[in-house]
């Protein structure tokens, strides 16, 4: 039924892209917070490489990242910049271009789900 | 709870942790010359505040909140005065321990927290809103 699988795959992206958004606002939040470490999601490929063993969730004090259920993994980044005195490894600028990415994607995202959904509609409208 | 609804939060939480800051920094600023009231009296002391992330149980983001407020250890500056009530027997007067220019930076850099924390609520609004129009039909 689903061609080419393409609205699951657009699915899972726009989840990890939400995730992605809160991991920049979480960042961002705690921009002067003595001791964070900025924290990033793993990349989408690798989400994409993992096949199925993710572990699930069976109390429900057991936590996943944003409460999605498709336990996307963040990380605190690498950093090599300068250490400031507070520990602090968030570069604002960074995060903000992370966030145009994250908005970039997500509006390709929607506009190719709403393409594809056109074409369904036409087809079924005949 | 929704990523994008819980990045809403945690900005929102961000916004609340800076506009606390802002309002140590006035108080700072707006007590940068109050003496004490009798001879030898210690003078206003600086304030200051410190962050704390935190995880939300709720969310599963990492919050941000104002761990403590505290007084600035560092010594007060002393003028000679005479005539000032809050003058010791030598004439000096001890002035509070507040840096306009530090504050000033403060204040600066709170405010640029703020709108990049007001920049992450609009977009998160924006993606919300897109995810809502895929159902409009166009």
């Amino acid at each position: 039924m689903e061609p080419v699988n393409l609205f699951d795959l657009a699915m899972r992206q726009s989840q990890w892209l939400a995730v992605r958004q809160t991991a920049i606002a979480g960042n961002v939040a705690n921009v002067n917070t003595p001791g964070y470490l900025a924290r990033d999601v793993e990349p989408f490929e690798k989400v994409l490489d993992r096949t199925g063993t993710v572990p699930g969730s069976t109390q429900p004090g057991h936590m996943g990242f944003g409460a999605t259920e498709a336990s996307f993994r963040t990380q605190a980044q690498e950093y090599n910049g300068a250490i400031l005195p507070s520990k602090n490894t968030v570069v604002i600028e960074n995060e903000l271009m992370k966030a145009g990415e994250v908005r970039r994607a997500f509006e390709m995202n929607t506009a190719i789900v709403r393409a594809f959904h056109g074409m369904l509609l036409s087809v079924s409208k005949g | 709870m929704d990523a994008l609804t819980a990045s809403l939060r945690i900005a929102a939480s961000g916004l609340g942790a800076q506009s606390e800051r802002l309002r140590v920094v006035s108080e700072n600023l707006a007590n940068a010359q109050s003496t004490g009231n009798f001879p030898g009296a210690d003078p206003y002391r600086r304030k200051t505040v410190t962050f704390v992330s935190e995880l939300d149980r709720i969310s599963g983001g990492s919050l941000v909140d104002v761990s403590a407020i505290d007084r600035d250890p560092s010594a007060f500056r002393l003028e000679f005065e005479p005539g000032n009530i809050a003058a010791d027997e030598n004439g000096y007067v001890k002035l509070p321990n507040v840096n306009v220019l530090i504050e000033m930076a403060d204040m600066t850099e709170a405010n640029r927290s703020y709108e990049a924390n007001l920049q992450v609520i609009r977009q998160a609004r924006d993606l919300i809103s897109m995810t809502i129009d895929l159902m409009r039909t166009s």
